[in-house]
């Protein structure tokens, strides 16, 4: 850090996703920081800044301008794409994120997917990419815009239903192959959509979680698939998936990804330890435990604990839960600026 | 840089105000010299929100005896923070139709459980002994059930073994329209953990594995 001249935002973050010197650590928000408080700040409440561009960007825009993070990350749900690709939506109320109803899945075989012809046109896909594009005319270079594209494993849960698609991938390993190769089209054009945008980087959701899904399974399944994307797309890309997930961040660390954004579930130092720095570590400050029901003093030391272990880009484990409190999210770059001074 | 300043530590949240426009409503404890003081705040700057603020801080004020003071805080007579049992009053505060005048609770309330009326006895030094009128085998058990409900709501002093018909408020002060503000919830007790529960679990993102619908 000493010796680097001081860097706006976005190079801060872009340079840390390549592992290269940083005047900082950077403060990064690859999922959602949206609070209630927040969207009452700038009138911007959910469901609506799901689904219209500028309460979009008006609500990830506080991520910088009120919480002082080096990203802006606008795409808040994991549904956008789901619900262009014909799931039923449960857009809920402004305290409560919008879900697929996975109960209805859309579709039971491989010969059902289809990506339809208005993929990228359909309201709730446009509205990230249209939310890109007015952040970057807005910030230009000045902070880091993250997009978000969800991987195929969690396009399966939304539209086969989680246990139909676990049950196929323990029944059908080659059906499940096709399926995931069929749904990786919707990834990557949503992908390259956002990254025509403006996006500096992707996050990637893929929720091969590590309650139902070991790390064999992300070999066998996912990993190939990651290395096509980090081809296909052309831009720093945020894998995340949650949960205890250190027994496949080295599989995960050999796709060429350029970050895995990682839950609390695992120690920063032994997260270290595994990715041998072939992969940017970003998190992994915990949610509801930490971030949501305590204070700023315990979000500072787990702050601290990831500074002390090299960790890339300090944030929460995922998306936050909507009734955290604006100081503890606050004192997260506050942290990070007084760990680097001393 | 932001129009989020300094308030102090949020200890209450309600998401959604469903008596004015769905805002978010926050309960700020800020400690000074005069002692632990609250500050009732929304980030909304819709019109009336001011309105609003005022209404919330009367009702807290005539339903749990709370004093507003010069600095626009709120604190107890007491000097001290009660601050489980402030949660709990601006809960019931916000709750409050505006059609309706606040008004302190009385010290007595119907047990529906047992149908035994139950009642508060303000002894001295901030003591109140749980009673009951009414024929029930339950008597003993809802009387501690009462005061056991008064100790966790509001951080009320009770010593079940010895004396589970007595709670205090530790600072020794009587808080007369607190303790017949908490008594509406004490004998169900358990239901205000769940319903705290539930609403402190809305709006927390599950991954796609861990959802139920």
């Amino acid at each position: 850090m000493a010796g680097v001249k001081q860097m706006t935002s976005r190079e801060r973050v872009l340079a840390a996703l390549k592992r290269e010197p940083v005047d900082r650590t950077p403060v990064c928000n690859p999922t959602s920081v949206a609070t209630v408080e927040l969207m009452d700040l700038v009138d911007a409440p959910f469901p609506d800044a799901n689904r219209e561009p500028e309460l979009m960007a008006r609500l990830a825009e506080t991520s910088y301008t009120e919480l002082g993070f080096d990203t802006i990350m606008p795409v808040f749900s994991i549904i956008q794409e789901s619900s262009a690709l014909g799931c039923k939506i449960q857009w809920e109320q402004k305290d409560n994120w919008p879900t697929v109803k996975m109960r209805e899945p859309i579709w039971e075989d491989a010969d059902d997917i289809r990506i339809p012809p208005d993929f990228l046109t359909h309201p709730d896909t446009a509205c990230v990419t249209d939310a890109i594009r007015i952040l970057k005319k807005r910030y230009g270079d000045e902070v880091a815009v993250v997009g978000k594209t969800m991987g195929p494993w969690s396009l399966g849960y939304h539209c086969f239903g989680v246990e139909p698609f676990l049950l196929m991938s323990l029944d059908d390993p080659d059906k499940t192959k096709q399926c995931l190769d069929r749904m990786k089209k919707a990834t990557i054009d949503f992908g390259i959509a956002q990254i025509e945008a403006g996006a500096d980087a992707l996050t990637l959701p893929d929720h091969a979680t590590g309650d139902l899904v070991s790390g064999e399974y992300y070999e066998r399944y996912l990993k190939d698939l990651h290395i096509e994307f980090v081809e296909r797309l052309k831009i720093p890309i945020i894998l995340h998936i949650c949960g205890k997930t250190v027994d496949r961040m080295d599989f995960i660390a050999q796709t060429g990804m350029a970050a895995f954004h990682y839950d609390s579930k695992n120690e920063p130092a032994e997260s270290m330890d595994v990715v041998q720095n072939r992969i940017s570590l970003v998190g992994n400050i915990n949610n509801p435990e930490t971030l949501f029901s305590k204070g700023p003093e315990a979000v500072r030391a787990e702050v601290e604990k990831n500074l002390d272990a090299g960790i890339h880009l300090i944030g929460p484990e995922c998306a936050i839960p909507l009734q955290t409190a604006i100081e503890n999210l606050k004192e997260i770059p506050i942290a990070v600026k007084e760990w680097t001074k001393n | 840089m932001g129009e989020t300043g300094n308030l102090g530590s949020r200890i209450e949240l309600v998401p959604m105000d469903g008596h004015f426009r769905d805002i978010s409503i926050g309960l700020y404890k800020q400690e000074s010299a005069a002692g632990p003081g609250y500050l009732i705040h929304t980030y909304s700057s819709k019109d009336g929100v001011a309105g609003r603020m005022d209404a919330i801080g009367a009702a807290m004020v005539r339903l749990g005896g709370i004093q507003k003071e010069a600095d626009g805080l709120l604190r107890f007579p007491c000097g001290k923070g009660h601050e489980r049992a402030c949660r709990r009053l601006f809960i019931e505060s916000v709750k409050q139709s505006p059609s309706e005048d606040p008004e302190a609770r009385p010290l007595e309330i119907l047990d529906k459980k047992s149908g035994l009326t139950m009642t508060l006895a303000p002894l001295s030094e901030g003591v109140f002994r749980v009673e009951c009128q009414g024929e029930s085998e339950s008597r003993e058990r809802r009387i501690a059930t009462v005061a056991g409900g008064l100790a966790k709501l509001g951080d009320l002093t009770w010593s079940q073994d010895s004396e589970p018909d007595l709670v205090r408020f530790p600072c020794g002060h009587d808080h007369t329209e607190l303790a017949g503000l908490l008594l509406i919830r004490a004998p169900n007790v358990r239901a205000v953990l769940r319903e705290e529960e539930s609403t402190a679990s809305r709006g927390v993102l599950a991954a796609p594995s861990q959802q139920k619908s």
